[in-house]
């Protein structure tokens, strides 16, 4: 979710309303726009703000937000006339070989601005959000703002060899080649493996061959810096997809256009595949999407008229024309790329209407609440190892290699592991629930003996056939550890399980590095094995730090779930 | 006649078979009964004038745990000199450190001891020996012997040792208790009596199968027992207290008519995601946002052919969901990656795609999720997630805030709600739920909405499906009055033993 910084004394100028500096009622307010303020530092007057919809970058900076409010807060409504004055005359030539690199770009000029800190600053925070966010790390798009008035039209958008083309680089004072940007440079550092594995690497150039920026890692020193006296400015975006880099100019020439600039367009030439082709941007005229008055009923479960729906609709800032008696026809501005379907629209009406004046409704719906055959069974199971005096835990299915097997004495298997783990104890997913057990009463070595525990948990098998290559199985295993914990009462305690579950077990003799040899035993029901019963070895105790004895079985509760429905004859009939 | 209890005339008769005098030590060894009760007998047979008790005081010297240890283990300067002769005498600090195995801690005691006892000196990082040693010190010595005999008594140690026994103390590896001793003496009077015969009253303190079948309990008298005095801890079997309270919240979904639903834990990104109308470059989908599987890196898709190819073509364009798309090129591939599932989601996905699909229906989910999170106060890299669906004709937003609602009341035992509109890439609207509680204050208590034609047309579901997911962690810290989500799974034996129901 997209956090934001605003600069409190200058959201309240563009809102043009007194709102207090009470946390609880700035968040009443935010909830329009999915927003929470997550942090005030009233000395600075910074307020930091949480917008959950990921999919609004239109909200990502303060005349973006002061918009949708004063909708919204009944300030002002519908979608305000915003208009290209005129063309710049600026040409940007796009040179075919970045096709493969970094095909797009789209740029505007705005001029008559009166920019100040507080201003240029909320720019540079929009434009690092949208990068980071919508930009996805500047692979997809990124921006670049200059003080067009430095600048000599037409531009080229072209590439150089990394070493042939020098420039200084914002924040530095001596000139760089591409190549030493990328290896001193901290945005080259950062952002470099966008364009390290190509051979060229694109560039932006004015028709005197001055370095605009090296797209996307870095602007020019002389040429894109803005400061207060910037009055004229030329805004622009680079790209992988057309629509995105539209988008993400459209953002930011709206910003510029709430501050008072005006807009004029710019021209781009391509040449891709053989073809002259040229596109004129910003392009900010709105969109239309056809509502239709029964589906907002439909949806909201209310009786809006279609009079009260396009009101909605003004407050939430789009203009819409009525089509017929039943349908609307919405202008949707540009910069609200989330309006994918009517449905969106829906919800914006719900909002402006206010989801609290909606009646909830619980509807007695004719449906039969159970859980899983299997979780009854489980439950039941848990039930008798808690009466057998067990007490239960929870732990991760989330381990390591060390603890699934090392630790046990035993060969690695393969596993579940994770490509990218976070923590290195947390690697993959356990195959087998006895270790969780161990690792546990290993943290547990200084707390009142005797211990007694066990989990009913899942453990994760790769197995090649499944659509997800693995296959589950719910395990149930117990330890019982104290001065004089072993095998005779393990056996007793697994007895008491498996026969409480109506079935009847043998042990068989078995070898398991895990366990005393001598002391362990397969747990068969029929001729099915379902689980493992032992005295762990000393080396097994040492490798977890333990001092105590202790003796454990593992079963596989989800293999006995089905033998409890095939196998009926091996269940024990009860006494006649 | 003196009539005397049964401790006492034990005590009494003991005190004779040892010669008339024992010390207290002795008596409880050979009568078999606890220190108190002896001392109780002794007591009364005083006040009895039937012995006379003399106390005499005695210092005591015990182990202390780091003793223990180093009376089993060797001193911390004694392994380090073995280590160092084992390596001719000369090493680098942390060579010979390795080498006998210091834990770090035991560094520093090891080199000062070393100094002091003037068995080898550190210069310039190299530990050299001064000499060999005597094989076992003085110290040593004693404290195999206490190790051994488990205490020794002060005064009978001879000067040195007790020299040493200070040094000891200092160094924290012993401590000294200060005991009265307690002898005990039977006067003439206690003489006559024994020759004369003693009458005991039979007072019996635990009732025996025998005492009840052969009808003796009527002539014996049952001892008062001190029931104020404190008894051994028994610590129960019983449930974790997290799961106890997921079961609370499952019999609650169940009587209000959901149905259980399961699925894989290792899941294909087309249930976690596309499925879901998360783009396939959507950020969640990127390392940072979920666990990719290592190898083999692709599930099997075959089966959801025929789904996929209409998910596909909504991302692309929007298909028939009268939807623009996501208007980009859609991976088949990317959709069969196997990822540790993110959300319980994408079990309701799969529950919409089952044959066994009721509608209406409700269902809901516990379910295991991972994230590639760091671990702290508030989150959690894996953990629980409960959500669920309602399918069914003519749903409309009343319905998921009534829903909503319904949960606040009946799961959070909520006085209030307050609804605000939230996001979720898959559904619209959506709706955050706050429920408002006496005592607790308002907490925000899940997640919902209705999900996008892009998710339930290309899945064949013409109906509306209402999709919510519960912050029951939240709710389980408040009523556990704890504020660390660390605690769901935690390793802390003695927590869970003593926590009582939340």
């Amino acid at each position: 979710m997209p956090t934001i910084e605003i600069e409190y004394q200058d959201f309240v100028k563009l809102l043009g309303l007194k709102i207090g500096k009470n946390v609880e009622k700035l968040n009443e307010i935010l909830a329009f726009v999915k927003g929470e303020v997550k942090a005030f530092d009233e000395k600075e007057g910074i307020l930091t703000v949480e917008i959950k919809d990921t999919n609004r970058p239109d909200l990502w900076n303060v005349e973006g937000l002061t918009r949708a409010l004063h909708g919204f807060l009944g300030l002002d409504r519908g979608l305000k006339n915003y208009k290209i004055v005129d063309d710049s005359g600026v040409k940007v030539h796009v040179d075919k070989r970045l096709w493969m690199i970094r095909p797009y770009i789209a740029c505007a000029v705005v001029r008559n601005l009166n920019l100040n800190d507080t201003i240029i600053r909320g720019l540079m925070r929009l434009q690092d959000k949208l990068d980071q966010t919508y930009g996805r790390n500047r692979r997809r798009t990124s921006i670049g703002l200059y003080n067009f008035d430095l600048l000599s039209p037409p531009l080229h958008y072209t590439v150089t060899k990394p070493t042939e083309t020098s420039f200084v680089p914002l924040g530095f004072e001596q000139e760089m080649n591409l190549k030493e940007i990328l290896e001193k440079h901290p945005k080259g550092v950062e952002y470099g493996d966008i364009v390290r594995r190509f051979e060229v690497y694109p560039i932006l150039l004015d028709s005197e061959k001055r370095v605009l920026s090296f797209p996307p890692i870095i602007n020019s020193n002389d040429l894109g810096r803005i400061t207060p006296e910037t009055k004229n400015v030329l805004v622009e975006v680079t790209g992988t997809t057309h629509e995105t880099v539209l988008n993400t100019l459209n953002i930011v020439v709206f910003s510029l256009l709430d501050r008072g600039g005006k807009t004029f367009s710019t021209t781009i030439k391509y040449a891709y595949s053989g073809k002259n082709e040229t596109v004129v941007t910003p392009r900010i005229e709105a969109s239309t999407m056809l509502l239709r008055l029964e589906y907002v009923n439909q949806i909201l479960g209310l009786k809006l008229t279609a009079r009260h729906v396009a009101e909605l609709l003004g407050k939430a800032r789009f203009s819409v024309k009525s089509k017929g008696k039943n349908s609307l026809l919405v202008y949707i501005p540009p910069y609200r790329i989330d309006i994918m379907h009517p449905i969106d629209l829906v919800e914006d009406v719900a909002i402006a209407y206010g989801y609290n004046n909606i009646q909830p409704l619980w509807r007695r719906l004719p449906t039969t609440g159970a859980t899983n055959p299997q979780t009854e069974f489980y439950d039941y199971a848990r039930e008798i190892m808690i009466g057998l005096g067990f007490q239960e835990i929870l732990t991760y299915t989330l381990t390591n290699k060390q603890a699934l097997f090392y630790k046990m004495e035993l060969k690695p298997e393969k596993t579940m592991e994770i490509a990218n783990p976070k923590v290195l104890t947390l690697t993959c997913l356990r195959s087998w629930l006895l270790p969780s057990l161990m690792e546990f009463l290993s943290n547990n070595q200084h707390v009142e003996y005797p211990q007694k525990i066990f989990e009913l948990g899942t453990i994760v098998i790769p197995d090649k056939e499944e659509e997800t290559k693995t296959r589950e199985e719910q395990r149930l295993a117990a330890v019982t550890t104290h001065a004089n914990a072993g095998f005779t009462e393990i056996k007793s305690l697994l007895d008491a399980l498996i026969t409480s579950l109506n079935l009847q077990w043998q042990i068989r003799e078995a070898t398991h590095p895990t366990f005393i040899p001598g002391r362990t035993g397969k747990v068969k029901i029929g001729k099915t094995d379902v689980g493992v019963i032992g005295e762990i070895h000393p080396k097994v105790l040492e490798a977890w730090d333990l001092e105590k004895p202790a003796a454990a079985f593992e079963v596989d509760v989800s293999k006995i779930y089905t033998l409890t429905l095939q196998d009926t004859n091996k269940r024990i009939l009860p006494d006649t | 006649m003196t009539e005397l209890r049964p401790h006492e005339r034990k005590t009494l008769l003991i005190l004779e078979k040892l010669g008339g005098k024992a010390s207290l030590s002795q008596l409880t060894a050979e009568a078999g009964l606890p220190e108190t009760a002896i001392m109780r007998a002794a007591l009364a047979l005083q006040s009895q004038k039937l012995v006379e008790i003399e106390e005499r005081k005695e210092k005591t010297l015990i182990l202390t745990q780091e003793g223990k240890t180093y009376a089993r283990k060797g001193l911390p300067e004694r392994r380090l000199m073995k280590a160092l002769l084992k390596l001719n005498g000369e090493a680098p600090l942390h060579k010979a450190i390795k080498e006998a195995k210091l834990r770090d801690n035991l560094v520093s005691i090891a080199l000062g001891w070393l100094r002091q006892k003037g068995w080898a000196k550190l210069e310039k990082g190299k530990l050299k020996t001064l000499g060999t040693p005597e094989k076992e010190g003085i110290d040593e010595r004693l404290l195999r012997l206490l190790d051994k005999n488990r205490s020794a008594i002060l005064e009978k140690l001879d000067p040195e040792m007790r020299k040493t026994a200070e040094l000891l103390k200092k160094r924290k590896l012993v401590e000294i208790e200060e005991k009265t001793v307690r002898i005990l003496k039977i006067t003439k009077e206690g003489q006559n009596l024994i020759k004369r015969g003693i009458q005991a009253m039979e007072e019996v303190s635990q009732l025996t199968p025998k005492l009840i079948a052969t009808g003796k309990w009527r002539k014996v008298k049952l001892r008062k027992y001190n029931i104020r005095a404190p008894v051994a801890k028994t610590w129960p079997g019983k449930k974790h207290p997290y799961l106890r309270f997921i079961d609370e919240v499952k019999s609650k979904l169940v009587q209000l008519g959901f149905k259980e639903m399961s699925g894989p834990l290792v899941e294909l990104s087309f249930f976690n995601f596309d499925a879901l109308f998360m783009p396939q470059d959507h950020p969640a989908r990127e390392i940072f946002g979920i666990y990719f599987v290592k190898s083999p890196k692709h599930g099997n898709l075959s089966r959801y052919r025929h789904v996929m190819a209409k998910v596909k073509k909504t991302h692309e364009n929007g298909w028939k969901t009268g939807s623009r798309g996501w208007r980009y090129k859609y991976s088949v591939r990317e959709a069969s990656r196997l990822i540790l599932r993110g959300h319980g989601t994408a079990l309701s996905i799969r529950t919409l795609l089952s044959k066994d699909l009721e509608i209406p229906g409700k269902y809901f989910s516990i379910a295991r999720c991972y994230r590639p999170e760091v671990v702290d106060k508030t989150h959690l890299t894996e953990f629980n997630q409960v959500e669920g669906i309602v399918v069914d004709e003519n749903l409309t937003l009343r319905d998921l805030l009534g829903v909503l609602e319904k949960f606040a009341i009946e799961i959070a035992g909520a006085d209030e709600v307050k609804f605000r509109p939230d996001y979720f890439p898959f559904t619209e609207p959506s709706v955050e739920l706050s429920a408002y509680k006496k005592g607790y204050g308002w907490i925000e208590f899940g997640g919902s909405g209705i999900f996008r034609p892009e998710v339930t047309l290309p899945l064949g579901i013409k109906v509306p499906v209402i999709a919510w997911g519960l912050g029951i962690d939240r709710l389980f810290m408040m009523r556990a009055g704890i504020d660390d989500i660390r605690y769901v799974f935690t390793q802390d034996l003695d927590w869970i033993r003593r926590k009582g129901m939340v």
